[in-house]
This record gives structure tokens, C-alpha cells and sequence, in this order.
């Protein structure tokens, strides 16, 4: 035993950072374990494939997501969450390489109809996006965006109190009500995302996407719209994707674990990270690669 | 890594740092050096042109007395304005300087005297007595041009009287203007006339105001068409065409069509606007029409970057709300391009007001008097004036064609100058 | 043992920290089970000197108890380990406890040694002591070994064996008691070798618990207060 030891002390000192780190032995099933289905779904995915050209990126992906819950998608760089995330509200549609298929249900509804107009798809599936992007105008000309564009205030008190609500439930009212007409792109960066989030919720969607939101945040940042989320959550169905395995594990009630395009796995979030049922996850969220 | 090959690398840097820092210094003296060129280019250009062209800001007038005698002016009725407007006031003038001058005889010296001043003086007192009918019958002081070839002795003459460029003068004549000189009544002043009035033969009476005039007519046409075309076209290809070969192609095309020689353009605008659609030849508008097609490709390219730079994450953010295309576009991509493609558009302005070469193919090269008063009136413009004054005989258009092209020059600084406090005062963070 | 991966972390040092962690549990694993047989040894020969390196010994286990808690926190603090690794650190925080607790055990084991040579001889019991004494020494041995290899069926097995230490605890029991029964005198001798005896199954269970943490560690479910039955049949059901 002292031999070990003595041996490994003989390596210790900084981390090192292992190339091909990932274990050759575990495939990749077809199969997502877990539970990706729930009984109240309020989007249900089913056969979800996406190509970029010729390449494909989601391969086989069915998930529900429930009702008021908040789920998060994990899963190395590529793994095809953001891509998956941003089929919800038809985001890749800009896209011009990018072919969806499958079927998308949002409360019996499929948004993927050729019927389907997207400007009402995203007035009820907001999104949230990686870096703060306020538009460069005023404070309330931000969260004043959406319903102005949807026609939901016809008077100015009306919007004015759109703009005070979704300000309250982003948490940001209190910080900014003396100068909702200085530029939005003044605040902090916690304060802009929390901006950002105000705005998509000021158009009263269903359900809010949110891609990585606090990837650009500080500490601090992060933690407030961590606890926003979680107020949101009585409100709101949440996605979240994020890169932060604990983020994940804090905010979340569901966990989805993505790898090369595939849904891996599916769970509790409790159960995701404490005893994950599927060996890429566990790989995965234990860091042994990725 | 242990300490001897350690040592030796170092030993080994340390051979070849005074070899870096001798290559670092070069490459930078290189870089000096260009701007040291490019620097000493300008300022002898500008000397160059400062040094010929200040002089044309000032013109020599000789002071005379006239007695406006209506029997001279063969006025009987100082209230018919025709007759008023037929009056002879050259013989007012003549009679001024013979009274001057009154050992001149013989019809020869006579017109050598005349000829000292400028023939547009009977126009100064016409427009005089028109302005005031009282002026009949009485004798005032006037501050008459002189001829530009007096104008001429006199700039370049020394203070004694020394070295002043005859030219054309013959000897009787410069004693008569040396007297002049001697008796204090030449001198120089702001010359009004450069600024306030068109071209002319006459040097001393030729004016850069038409040219301007015609210059402005044809940039507003050139505005109005270009950066609206420009906005749309560069606004159409970036957020609405499909990628396909077809829009590959126009693309390529429209890059091409930025280095296409000026002249090309003009060349087209002959044989469409002037020949297809029978406008007339000279006019603002044509010219406007042929800057316009020339401009374009550059206000589409800087406009398409402008576009191409407005933040994904601004477009994403709108879409993400559910911002239909156009919303997308006309709130959000184009506010944030509008610096941008201004500048494009105020430095492809910028360009046509320089140009020539296009403008001589339609005809804008032509000897306009009188200062357009619109788009259809036959004009010429800036650069063009330049042109035809380079190419004139007298030596007094020198510094006139230097002093137009010290007038451009101003036109374009203040150009940039705009694209450049545009730029500031639009430019948004984000 | 199925799907643990201990080792193959991207950063090497937390493979380094986590078999740190479970060597030092080995070894504080392997510093308790000598240190069982030698109160077992001691009460079996009265022999106090044995007893008084046992007591000393208690110190040492101490000391990597607090050294180990140290660790995982260590670990805890910094590498916020998840699934495997989370029930690794806190299977190494419990079992810790669990041998220190054990060690504490043989002290009163080497304490009830010291009365015995003291006091002279208890009427009887001595071959159950040694006995159990064995079994539980096995069981450990068993248990750390299973958790060396993270392998659950020796796990097992070791829960099952505590019923037999229990039955055995009993029917000891039993006979000390018709020994104090017969001959009142002897009765406070006849409870150092029945305090022995219960140390001894306070041992077994003990072991017992560090058998659940390693089903635990490996399977990812609590198996705590829950028959070897239903254990048995909840991994297989899995």
C-alpha cells in the first residue's frame, strides 16, 4: 500500500488535462433510459431529427415536457442540446442548412404545421438566449418590445403596466424603476440578462426557453437568476440548457442528458446526480470527459 | 529541465535577441517610412495648391470716379427701365479714365487704356443705377475689377514696382497702371465675384457658383436615387434572397460593377438617358442618373456590411420574441446598420462629387454662363469646372483652377468629415 | 462495480484524491480489524499489556477519522463530485464513522480485558468470545476487501453473516446468564465477558451498515433497515 502511494504522489501537483478521455467501452444506445415521458405534457417530441446539410445533428430524440416544470439539457459541446432547444420555438428555422423532423406538440398543437405561423409560436415559447442581448434601447422600450409588436396593451397605462409586472417578476424591478428610460445596455450583466428575461416574459409565453443563460454571468449573476427561475417555475414551463452541471442539478426538476446528437438519458434530477442510470451520463456529470 | 540546457537556451535567446530587435526596429522604420511619404505627397500637394490657388481669393480694383451723365448714358427718361438697361455705361467708364489719363490719344492707346479694365464694369454701374435711379447725373467713386491680366501684373509685381508678370500688357499700359498704383487707388480685395457668380471668359469675372450649383443639383438627384436604390437592394440580398447561384451571381456583379472605370458609366448614361430617352444633354439630372449607377455597388457593398455587422444575438433576440421578418429588419437590423451604410453613402457621394470623367461623356462639360436654377438646367459641375479652367490660356485661370480645386477639397473634408461625425453620433453599443 | 469508473477523471488529481480516500479507509480499516484481534486476544489471555496497546491504538484511529473527514470535505468543497464519486466520498465519510465506532468498541473490549486480569477469570464464555471475535474479524476483513473491489455480492455476504453473529450474541448470552444464574459471585466478571460479547455484535453490525454503504456506493440505492432479503432482491431487480 505505501508503494502505491509513494508512486502516486510522484505524479500529483496540477491537473492534467487528458485528450481522448472517453470510455471506449460504453455505446451509445438508440434507447433513451429513464423517463422522458410525462403524464401532463406541455410539449411532447417525438422522432425529432435535425440535419444541417448532411450532417445530422439529433438523432431519434423523444422527450415531453411537463407542465410548469423546469428541465435541463446537458451534455458536451455538440451534443446537439442548444440545437434541440432551439427547435422548440422554431429558432433554427433562420437557418438555412437546418431540416427538423419529427413532431413537436405544444397543448395539442403541432408546431411544426405547415399552417403554423411562427409569430404566435413565439409569443407563447419565449427564449432566453447565452449572452445578454438587450436591445440597444431604453430600459423600457425593451420589455415594452414584445407586447408592442403583438398588440397586447392599446393604451400607454396599459403597457406601462406590462412593463412594471414583468420587470417585478424578473426581479429587476426595484433596481431599475428610477431610469426605465436609460439605455437597457447600461446595466450589469446579470441585470441585462434579468432584462432579457423581463422581456420575453412581458409577451406572457407558455413556455420559456433558455439557452445557457448564465454562461456569460458572474457568480452572484448567475445565482439570482437561478432563484428567478425557480420563482418562475410557478408561472412558466422552463428548458434550460445549460453547461453547468450544477446549475443543472439546482434549478431543475428533470434532467436530459445529450451525447453526439442522441438523448441519452432522461430523469429526475435527483436521480441524474446521484445515481444516473445510463454509464455516459455518469461519465459524463463525474467529469471523465466531455 | 535541468539547469545546463537550461543555460544554453538561454544562452541561445540571448544570441538572438539583437537579431530580433535590429528586424523589429527595420520593420518598423519601413512602416514610418510610408507614412513619411505618403505625408510629404500631401503636404506638396497642398502647398501646391494653397500656394497657386490663394491669390484667385482676392482680385485687384481700381478705384475711378464716374459722373453717370445722362447724355452719355443717352438717357432721356430715368424712368423707362429699358432705357435703363440700354444705356451705354461703358462710355461712362471710358470717359472716367480719359479724364484719368488725359494725354492718351490715338484710338490704338485709347483701347490699350479701356482694355485695363474689366469689360463686365458697365454691369456694375448698370446694376448700380438700377438699384437707385437718384445715382442720374451725379459723380461718385467706384471700385471697378480690372482686366486679368492687370490683375495679374499687379499679384506678382513687388511692393517697388519690380518683377510683375506682363503678359500681355505693352509697356504704355503698365506705366498707366504703375501710376495708378502710385496714386493708391488699385488695390486688392475679397473677391466676391469667384463666389457669387458662373463661368466666364473673362477671368477676372469667372465664378465657381454655377459649378457648385450644377455639382449640388447632381448630388441631390444622386442622394435621392442612390442611397434609397442602394438601401434596399443591399437590404433585400443580405436578410431576404435565398443563397443560390443566382444571387451568387448578381453578388459578383455587383462587386464588379465597383471597379468598373467611371467613364464606362458615363459612356452609358449617353447612350441610355441621353440617347433612349431623349433627355437633354448638360443637365443635373442626367448627370445625378450616370453617379447614381455609379455609386450604387459601393453604397450596396458598405450597406450589405453594415448589415453583415449588426449583432446575430439583436436578430436573435427580436425573432426570439416573435418579430415578424420585416419587424426584425426595419426596428432592429436597419436602426443599427444606419451608421454604417451612411457612411457607405456619404463616402460613394463623396466619390461622384470628385468625379469627371463620366460627367464629360454627357455633356456636363459644356460653357455654362448662368448658374442652374434646377436639375434640368444645363449645368457643370465642380471637378468639371476644374477641367475646363486647367485647360484655359490665361494665366489668371491658374489660380482660379487651383483655387476651385482648394474648394472642392473643402467640399470633400467636410464630407468625410460628416460620414465621420455620423458614424459618432449613431453608433450605439451593444 | 458494473458501472463504476473510479479512475479516468479529466483532471488526474481527483483520481488521485479519491483512491487517497479509499486507501486511507483501507488502512484506518486495517488498523480497527488488528485492533479487534487484539482485544479479542487479550480478553482470551487476560493479557493487559495487549489490552493497554489496543486503548493506545483507539488514539491513532481517531486521528484518521478526523484526517479522512478532512479529506472529503477537501474533496467536497472542491471538485463538487456527483453520482459515483458523490457516493464515494460520503460511503468514505460513513464508513469512517462506522470504524471508528468500531474501534471504540474493541477499547471497551480491551477495558473489560483489563477488569478481567484484574479480577480473575469470568466462570465461562471465553470460546464464544473468540468465537465471534473471529467471525466479526472475518466479516470486517470480508467488508473492506468487498469495498476494495467495490463488490457487492461479498457485501452481502457480509450482511448476512451479522444474523449469524446475532445468533450466536443470543445463545451467548444465554449461557453467561446460567452462569451468573448458578454462581451470583461471579456475576460482575461474568458482564465484563458479556460486555465483550455485546461490543463484539456492535461490531457485526457496524460492519453490517459498512456492507450497506458499499451496496450503496456500487448500486446507487439505500439499503439501510431493509432485510438482506429485500436487499437481495431490490439489486436484482434493478
Amino acid at each position: 500500500m505505501e508503494a502505491v502511494i509513494q508512486k502516486k504522489s510522484e505524479k500529483q501537483g496540477i491537473d492534467e488535462v487528458m485528450p481522448s478521455n472517453e470510455p471506449q467501452d460504453i455505446q451509445v444506445g438508440d434507447k433513451t433510459v429513464g423517463k422522458p415521458f410525462a403524464d401532463n405534457p406541455k410539449m411532447a417530441m417525438r422522432n425529432v431529427n435535425v440535419h444541417y446539410g448532411d450532417k445530422q445533428a439529433i438523432f431519434d430524440v423523444n422527450l415531453d415536457i411537463a407542465k410548469n416544470e423546469v428541465i435541463a439539457m446537458i451534455g458536451p459541446s455538440g451534443c446537439g442540446k442548444s440545437t434541440f432547444l432551439r427547435c422548440l420555438n422554431r429558432m433554427n428555422d433562420t437557418i438555412e442548412s437546418c431540416r427538423v423532423t419529427g413532431q413537436f406538440i405544444l397543448d395539442d398543437q403541432d408546431i411544426y404545421h405547415p399552417k403554423q405561423d411562427i409569430v404566435p409560436l413565439r409569443a407563447r415559447v419565449g427564449m432566453v438566449f447565452q449572452k445578454p442581448n438587450p436591445f440597444p434601447k431604453s430600459i423600457y422600450e425593451n420589455v415594452a418590445y414584445g407586447p408592442k409588436i403583438h398588440g397586447l396593451a392599446s393604451r400607454r397605462v396599459e403597457l406601462d403596466e406590462i412593463v412594471e409586472v414583468s420587470l417585478r417578476k424578473a426581479g429587476l424591478w426595484e433596481e431599475v424603476k428610477d431610469r426605465l428610460h436609460s439605455a437597457g445596455t447600461g446595466l450589469s450583466g446579470g441585470q441585462q440578462q434579468r432584462l432579457c428575461i423581463a422581456r420575453s416574459i412581458a409577451v406572457s409565453p407558455e413556455v420559456i426557453l433558455m439557452d445557457e443563460p448564465c454562461s456569460a454571468l458572474d457568480p452572484i449573476a448567475t445565482a439570482k437568476i437561478e432563484e428567478l427561475i425557480a420563482e418562475l417555475k410557478q408561472n412558466f414551463t422552463i428548458a434550460i440548457v445549460t453547461h453547468s452541471m450544477q446549475q443543472a442539478a439546482r434549478v431543475s426538476d428533470r434532467t436530459a442528458y445529450f451525447h453526439l446528437g442522441k438523448l441519452i438519458e432522461v430523469n429526475d434530477t435527483k436521480r441524474v446526480f446521484t445515481n444516473p442510470e445510463h454509464d455516459l451520463t455518469e461519465a459524463y456529470i463525474t467529469g471523465r470527459f466531455g | 529541465m535541468n539547469k545546463s540546457s537550461q543555460n544554453v537556451t538561454l544562452e541561445k535567446v540571448n544570441q538572438s535577441l539583437a537579431r530580433r530587435y535590429r528586424a523589429e526596429k527595420r520593420f518598423r522604420a519601413y512602416g514610418i517610412g510610408a507614412i513619411l511619404f505618403g505625408i510629404t505627397c500631401l503636404v506638396v500637394l497642398f502647398t501646391d495648391i494653397i500656394g497657386k490657388g490663394h491669390s484667385a481669393f482676392f482680385q485687384t480694383h481700381v478705384y475711378l470716379e464716374v459722373t453717370m451723365d445722362s447724355d452719355t448714358l443717352y438717357i432721356d427718361d430715368p424712368t423707362d427701365p429699358q432705357q435703363i438697361a440700354g444705356a451705354d455705361y461703358l462710355a461712362v467708364v471710358r470717359a472716367s479714365l480719359s479724364e484719368r489719363f488725359p494725354d492718351v490719344s490715338g484710338r490704338r492707346d485709347k483701347r490699350a487704356l479701356y482694355a485695363l479694365i474689366s469689360n463686365g464694369a458697365d454691369f456694375e454701374l448698370r446694376k448700380k443705377l438700377e438699384a437707385d435711379p437718384q445715382l442720374l447725373g451725379k459723380t461718385f467713386g467706384v471700385w471697378f475689377l480690372v482686366d486679368d491680366d492687370v490683375d495679374t501684373y499687379f499679384k506678382s509685381r513687388s511692393d517697388d514696382g519690380e518683377g510683375g508678370f506682363d503678359g500681355r500688357l505693352n509697356e504704355k499700359q503698365i506705366t498707366w497702371v504703375e501710376s495708378l498704383i502710385n496714386e493708391g487707388v488699385m488695390e486688392s480685395r475679397f473677391n466676391t465675384t469667384f463666389f457669387t457668380s458662373g463661368d466666364s471668359r473673362e477671368p477676372e469675372q469667372a465664378g465657381i457658383k454655377g459649378a457648385i450649383m450644377g455639382s449640388l443639383f447632381t448630388l441631390l438627384v444622386t442622394i435621392a436615387l442612390s442611397f434609397p436604390i442602394g438601401v434596399a437592394a443591399a437590404v433585400y440580398l443580405e436578410e431576404y434572397a435565398p443563397r443560390n447561384r443566382f444571387t451568387e451571381f448578381i453578388e459578383i456583379n455587383i462587386n464588379n460593377l465597383a471597379a468598373v472605370p467611371s467613364i464606362i458609366f458615363g459612356l452609358l448614361g449617353l447612350s441610355i438617358f441621353i440617347g433612349f430617352f431623349e433627355m437633354h444633354r448638360s443637365i443635373p439630372l442626367v448627370g445625378g442618373l450616370v453617379l447614381t449607377l455609379m455609386t450604387l455597388p459601393t453604397i450596396i457593398i458598405s450597406s450589405r456590411a453594415a448589415l453583415k455587422a449588426v449583432p446575430p444575438s439583436i436578430r436573435d433576440a427580436a425573432y426570439g420574441l416573435g418579430a415578424s421578418k420585416m419587424q426584425v429588419v426595419v426596428h432592429h437590423v436597419i436602426p443599427l446598420a444606419m451608421p454604417g451604410m451612411l457612411t457607405g453613402a456619404i463616402i460613394g457621394l463623396a466619390q461622384a462629387l470628385g468625379e469627371t470623367a463620366p460627367l464629360l461623356m454627357i455633356g456636363m462639360v459644356a460653357f455654362v454662363v448662368d448658374i442652374p436654377g434646377g436639375i434640368t438646367d444645363p449645368a457643370t459641375a465642380l471637378p468639371v469646372q476644374i477641367f475646363l479652367w486647367s485647360d484655359s490660356p490665361e494665366r489668371a485661370f491658374v489660380e482660379r483652377t487651383s483655387a476651385a480645386i482648394m474648394v472642392l477639397l473643402v467640399f470633400l473634408i467636410s464630407m468625410n468629415t460628416l460620414a465621420i461625425w455620423l458614424r459618432k453620433r449613431l453608433e450605439r453599443r451593444w | 462495480m458494473d458501472k463504476l469508473h473510479l479512475d479516468k477523471h479529466i483532471s488526474q488529481q481527483f483520481d488521485m484524491d479519491l483512491e487517497q480516500l479509499q486507501t486511507k479507509l483501507l488502512e484506518m480499516g486495517g488498523v480497527v480489524e488488528q485492533q479487534i484481534i487484539d482485544a479479542v486476544k487479550s480478553i482470551e489471555n487476560a493479557d493487559s499489556q495487549l489490552a493497554e496497546k489496543v486503548i493506545q491504538v483507539e488514539d491513532d484511529v481517531d486521528l484518521r477519522e478526523v484526517a479522512l473527514d478532512e479529506d472529503c470535505t477537501m474533496v467536497l468543497a472542491c471538485r463538487q463530485p456527483t453520482a459515483s464519486d458523490l457516493r464515494m466520498v460520503l460511503t468514505v465519510t460513513k464508513m469512517t464513522r462506522d470504524l471508528e465506532r468500531m474501534g471504540d468498541e474493541a477499547q471497551k473490549i480491551a477495558k473489560m480485558a483489563i477488569s478481567l486480569h484484574n479480577n480473575g477469570a469470568a466462570p465461562g464464555g471465553y470460546e464464544e468470545a473468540r468465537h465471534m471475535g473471529a467471525l466479526v474479524q472475518q466479516m470486517l476483513r470480508s467488508a473492506l476487501d468487498a469495498f476494495a473491489r467495490l463488490n457487492v455480492e461479498q457485501a452481502l455476504e457480509v450482511a448476512r453473516a451479522d444474523k449469524q453473529v446475532d445468533r450466536e450474541y443470543k445463545s451467548a448470552m444465554r449461557e453467561i446468564m446460567t452462569y451468573m444464574m448458578e454462581d451470583p459471585r461471579s456475576i460482575s466478571r461474568s458482564m465484563n465477558i458479556l460486555w465483550t460479547l455485546r461490543s463484539l455484535e456492535r461490531i457485526g453490525d457496524h460492519t453490517r451498515n459498512i456492507a450497506e454503504h458499499i451496496i450503496f456506493l456500487v448500486k446507487g440505492y439505500d439499503v439501510r433497515h431493509q432485510s438482506v432479503a429485500d436487499i437481495e432482491n431490490k439489486i436484482k431487480g434493478a
